[in-house]
């Protein structure tokens, strides 16, 4: 009993370390847009983005149960899946987020998550263990669709915009108006992104809870104290986060107007919001990169750079199958018994110490802190000059 | 297996959705403009992404929009009228986003 105990303890810990880096790693996808257009102070977006993420955890809890009771048959009918192989999971998920986020790749916290629980299962239970039905359903056609949805919408919008405040005769259009707009818009995204990714986190737990049954299987959505740790978790590392988009914003998004951002952030809150009260667990930062790339090509005299969206478009795909491996590594391990878990805890906190003192070694100025929102806005090019003197855009 | 439905259903709803917000705070921006209110909204902060603006380019930027302003073709009555209608669509757009809120939170369908 008390190994299963100390199990849960480790889990619900390592779940809790990856909402927060999760958190971490995601505040620029609500608030690169408007830091780079001026809509807001660097400051205030950042705590803004906090709070609503902490409202959005609040709101929904869909997409938890896709995940504590979707993608891995469990229960009477198929197998019991093990605290030990939710940990391999978790590790492998945390590992492949941090490597990423060192060597500066596009990837999907998302994506790493699902990966490495369900490199992890097959590891477990053979591949039967995979319900693929809710798998592709639910994770991995979302994953594909999303960023194009939020792409096309955010085309679309961005036209529109500028369609409707076009002056011909030259006269002040007042498109820096839309200034005031971002900062709604861009309170909704990180609303959006509490409603998806604290839940994935949420859902884990439950699974896990689940699993040694200090949670009935019959109660489908997570407990309360699972939500309000889950949600204070993200916000605190949206929050902490913030020091590190504030610095980034000199890479990508020069090129980033005010009603552009607008209609990005506008697109890319629509999708998340419908997609989570629908289930889908889709990758909050490939909705918002979607939309980037979206509203630059709606705008006058943009073309893709389809070498750097190809770029992006390669880490994306690689998330999954590369956080399936660690995580089936280390389920591979933890099938030793207590003492292989202890060993995938051990290796798994020495990989995040290293992480950690290699990023403070290189800290501001390198890749690694490019983010990939910030990246995929590069991957549009603007190539008619929109500088017009006595105006304010 | 697979419910295509529902990726049909996030598009359009995420379609109409921004549609409706964009193009109502879009039209309340012309409408401002055409009532001879241009807003001229600086950025909170010059970060590295954004070119820095000096006080002589904000100031003539005003300048500009009082011109706008001043020369508006528009009769005082119609330019509040105008004005009006502006803040009617800045308004509908908020009541928007705020029924898409509500829409998905099922705290507020908790008793249906």
């Amino acid at each position: 009993m008390e190994e299963v105990t100390l199990l849960i303890v480790l889990v619900i810990a390592l779940a809790l370390f990856f909402d927060f880096t999760n958190g971490f790693h995601d505040t620029a996808n609500a608030m690169a847009t408007p830091i780079a257009t001026g809509a807001m102070k660097p400051k205030v977006a950042v705590t803004l983005a906090a709070i609503l993420n902490l409202v959005g955890a609040f709101l929904s809890t869909e997409v938890a149960k896709t995940i504590s009771s979707g993608i891995i048959r469990e229960g009477d009918s198929g197998i019991l899946i093990s605290p030990e192989l939710i940990l391999a999971g978790l590790i492998g998920a945390i590992v492949w987020n941090m490597v990423t986020w060192l060597y500066g790749l596009p990837s999907s916290s998302s994506h790493a998550l699902f990966g490495g629980l369900i490199g992890a299962a097959i590891v477990g239970f053979g591949v039967n263990a995979i319900d693929y039905g809710v798998l592709l359903s639910k994770v991995i056609f979302p994953a594909l669709l999303a960023p194009v949805t939020a792409g096309l919408v955010a085309f679309a919008a961005t036209k529109m915009a500028y369609s409707i405040t076009r002056r011909y005769d030259g006269r002040p259009d007042g498109r820096s108006g839309f200034r005031y707009a971002q900062i709604f818009s861009s309170s909704l995204v990180a609303l959006a992104h509490g409603t998806n990714d604290a839940q994935k986190t949420m859902g884990v737990i439950t699974l896990a809870l689940v699993t040694v049954g200090m949670q009935d299987a019959a109660q489908e959505g997570p407990q309360l104290w699972v939500v309000i740790a889950c949600a204070l978790a993200i916000a605190l590392g949206t929050y902490m986060g913030g020091w590190r988009i504030i610095k980034t914003l000199g890479t990508g998004l020069t090129a980033v107007k005010p009603a552009q951002g607008f209609a990005a952030e506008t697109s890319t809150a629509a999708t998340i919001l419908a997609s989570s009260h629908l289930g889908f667990a889709l990758s909050t930062t490939q909705v918002a990169s979607g939309s980037v790339i979206g509203s630059g090509l709606g705008r006058r005299g943009s073309s893709v750079r389809w070498g750097t969206a190809g770029r992006i478009g390669v880490g994306w795909l690689l998330t999954l199958p590369a956080a399936a491996i660690v995580g089936a590594a280390a389920a591979f391990i933890a099938h030793l018994g207590f003492w292989g878990v202890m060993l995938d805890a051990a290796l798994g906190l020495g990989f995040i110490i290293f992480i950690f003192l290699r990023s403070l070694r290189d800290q501001v100025g390198h890749e690694t802190v490019v983010n990939e929102v910030a990246a995929s806005a590069d991957a549009v090019k603007i190539t008619r000059p929109s500088k017009r003197s006595g105006t304010v855009r | 297996m697979i419910d295509w439905g529902a990726f049909v259903v996030v598009f359009a709803a995420a379609l109409v959705g921004t549609v409706v917000v964009v193009g109502l705070y879009a039209l309340g921006l012309r409408l401002l403009v055409v009532g001879g209110r241009v807003p001229v909204v600086v950025p909170a902060e010059f970060t590295d992404a954004i070119t820095v603006l000096t006080p002589a380019e904000i100031a003539s930027a005003e300048r500009k929009a009082a011109k706008a302003a001043r020369k508006n073709p528009l009769t005082p009555g119609q330019r509040r009228l105008a004005a009006y209608t502006a803040y009617a669509c800045f308004a509908l757009c908020g009541l928007a986003v705020l029924f898409g809120i509500y829409l998905i939170v099922p705290f507020f369908h908790a008793g249906a």
